[in-house]
């Protein structure tokens, strides 16, 4: 692996809840993040997948500075950035950007596109000066395949996708190299999805990007990252590299999680072994002891109430190797048989109608 | 056929101009059957949905022609007070965002209760007994506690449920559910889907399911109607459809999306941006992003070519998108 950029460790992010008005006392906290250790190496993309609520946008904020963290640390290349203020926390932030979920509510209504992706400027002049802005910001309006005389137009004259390329703009105008992309096309209709994506994948070689790209939709996820965290009520169950997790996955909510994603083929249907979960997520006021999943698991015991399990290797895929040892917080990790499609069916990609997908 | 749309027109007039919504769409379901209807933002799917059920806004929205016979009656011919009766008693719609399609003031048992009171003249103690034993049916554990509660007290899923609940409390013929579990996480669209199919087994209803997501139809639709700037381009059962799309539109769709068991490559893009509707492209509407495109896809309109008996196709060169 590549040096790392970014290593997370604990990373809490609780919010108080309090009752009183004059003697306000906290009566308890929405445990948003809870405990959650992570890496990323230069060049890599770290993929984030996990239900609403399960903390993965606190994990974004909170590495952009939106958030300031309860506790643990956040370190790039080396240096705590939660302990920083001032100038070095500003330089630090010139490094890591953002790109946001939502194309309309993130982009100024009353500002022209020139004016949203040159704004970064005005914060670290130092990348651009003044007279250099409107040129810079062309060449950025280019690169995410946009006309460069688009420059004074205003959101509401682009369309979804054209405006999330105007969030990726901005995102990219000051070189950071690190971008966190907080469910970037989950607003976007199929077709202008995949042309976002391959940006995406584009710009990240072409500029040495890492990304953290947090997603609810585990098939593009599995398409853009190399390693992927799933988390859950806070916390990461399991991570590991995409194949890993995909076609090994060994902790129960990983596999719940991947065999209720419908999949594009109705030959499958029938031989699809599917998990249903029952019940909903716990309130993260309230985490239950032990193993957070426990109230949902199917295979959940004594034990799993008692001892919290830790993200590790489980000891006995640590002596067998191979794609089933990696991290996963369980204390019965197993493998199951994966099953996409129908027994004797599975097509290679090639051969499939369609060519590529 | 238990539904049978015909032809159906529907524009909007907006302060900038005529928005053509839908442009001579038809389409049918059959009792016990499903048929997805599938489409990006802005191709139609929900306003024909809107004018099946009677609750299109007019104005803006107009209905410039068409027909849609339900249980042999053309109800764009009836009147309003007839067509109250149908709706909700004969078909019922599922929305997507059950918060909002919910009254934040009334109590849940209240609300599945009203359809008795209102549809069926039952007492409210007899209502509120109905609406407990629906809540049991679509499986809200304690249902007797929770028929007091408002929808704020319940999870995205379990609101998902009150709305089938409601939808399916008269034992309608038919349901058209727009969009039913687009707001749901993975672990609960699977759950509501599949009580949602179950019951429609159960019932025999008709299911109209309105959703871009192709995963999902994969999985429950018999067959799939495919819409793109207010008209069908084409339609087929299930199978063929994944096997060997007819249309460039659909297998654009059907080769962007990234697949959970394969790591891909680049992804296909269907290039440019789905059109304007008070400004639809002449000729064949999907022709400035169709890679298969010639001079006579900018001026004739392709109708919806006969692929085989059961499948159409609204593509001039059908033949070469199926060998391809």
């Amino acid at each position: 692996m590549s040096e790392p950029i970014l290593e997370v460790e604990g990373l809490v992010k609780h919010y108080p809840l309090t009752r009183g008005v004059v003697f306000r006392k906290q009566v308890g906290a929405v445990r948003a993040v809870d405990g959650v250790d992570f890496h990323l190496g230069r060049g890599e993309t770290l993929g984030i997948v996990g239900e609403s609520g399960c903390g993965k946008s606190t994990v974004a904020k909170t590495l952009v500075n939106l958030e300031r963290p309860t506790a643990g640390s956040i370190r790039y290349k080396g240096e705590d950035i939660t302990r920083l203020s001032g100038k070095a926390l500003k330089s630090v932030r010139r490094n890591i950007q953002m790109v946001f979920q939502d194309p309309y509510t993130s982009l100024n209504p009353r500002m022209t596109v020139g004016d949203i992706i040159g704004e970064p400027y005005d914060i670290h002049p130092e990348v651009a000066p003044k007279g250099d802005r409107r040129r810079k910001v062309q060449d950025l309006l280019d690169v995410v395949g946009l006309n460069p005389e688009y420059i004074n137009r205003y959101p509401h004259q682009f369309s979804g996708g054209q405006r999330q390329r105007i969030g990726i703009a901005r995102g990219l105008a000051l070189r950071p190299e690190i971008i966190v992309a907080d469910e970037p096309v989950s607003a976007l209709d199929v077709s202008v999805q995949a042309q976002v994506i391959n940006l995406m994948d584009r710009l990240q070689s072409e500029f040495d990007l890492a990304y953290i790209f947090i997603a609810h939709d585990l098939s593009i996820v599995r398409h853009i990252s190399d390693r992927v965290a799933v988390m859950y009520l806070g916390r990461i169950v399991e991570t590991g590299r995409d194949a890993e997790i995909y076609d090994h996955p060994t902790h129960p909510y990983t596999q719940a999680l991947l065999s209720a994603v419908p999949v594009p083929d109705p030959e499958a249907r029938e031989h699809r072994e599917r998990i249903i979960l029952s019940g909903d997520v716990p309130s993260p006021t309230n985490i239950p002891s032990g193993c957070r999943f426990r109230t949902r698991c199917w295979k959940a015991q004594e034990r799993c109430a008692l001892e919290v399990p830790a993200l590790a290797v489980p000891a006995w895929f640590e002596a067998a190797g191979g794609p089933a040892a990696h991290d996963s917080a369980c204390h019965f990790a197993a493998t199951v048989p994966i099953r996409r499609s129908a027994p004797g069916q599975v097509v290679p990609p090639e051969e499939r109608p369609g060519g590529t997908v | 056929m238990l539904l049978e749309v015909r032809d159906l027109h529907v524009e909007f007039h907006t302060r900038d101009g005529v928005a053509r919504a839908v442009n001579g769409v038809s389409y049918g379901v059959d009792a016990g059957e499903t048929l997805a209807v599938l489409g990006e933002s802005g191709s139609g799917k929900s306003v024909t949905a809107q004018a099946i059920m009677g609750i299109l806004d007019i104005p803006p929205g107009r209905i410039t022609g068409g027909e849609v016979v339900f249980q042999g009656r053309d109800l764009l011919k009836l009147r309003e007070d007839e067509r109250r009766r149908i709706r909700g008693a004969e078909m019922a719609m599922i929305f997507q965002d059950a918060l909002s399609s919910l009254n934040p003031v009334l109590t849940v048992g209240d609300q599945l209760g009203e359809m008795f009171t209102v549809h069926r003249g039952m007492s409210r103690k007899e209502a509120r007994a109905r609406a407990i034993e629906l809540m049991d049916r679509v499986r809200i554990p304690a249902a007797r506690e929770r028929v007091r509660q408002y929808p704020h007290q319940f999870s995205g899923g379990m609101r998902q449920r009150i709305m089938i609940a409601m939808a399916l409390a008269l034992e309608p013929a038919l349901i058209i559910a727009d969009e039913p579990t687009t707001a749901l996480d993975v672990t609960v669209q699977a759950q509501v889907m599949e009580l949602l199919a179950e019951l429609q087994r159960e019932y025999h209803m008709g299911l109209i399911l309105i959703t871009h997501d192709l995963g999902v139809v994969a999985d429950v639709a018999d067959r799939i109607a495919v819409m793109y700037a207010g008209r069908i381009v084409e339609s087929a059962p299930v199978h063929d459809i994944y096997k060997a799309p007819a249309h460039p539109y659909t297998r654009g769709l059907l080769d962007s999306i990234p697949r959970l068991d394969q790591k891909g490559q680049e992804l296909y893009a269907i290039r440019g941006l789905p059109p304007n509707l008070m400004n639809i492209p002449p000729g064949c509407a999907f022709h400035p992003r169709c890679p298969l495109a010639r001079d006579v896809c900018r001026s004739d309109e392709p109708p919806l070519y006969e692929v085989s008996p059961t499948r159409g196709s609204a593509c001039h060169f059908w033949r070469e998108c199926l060998d391809e």
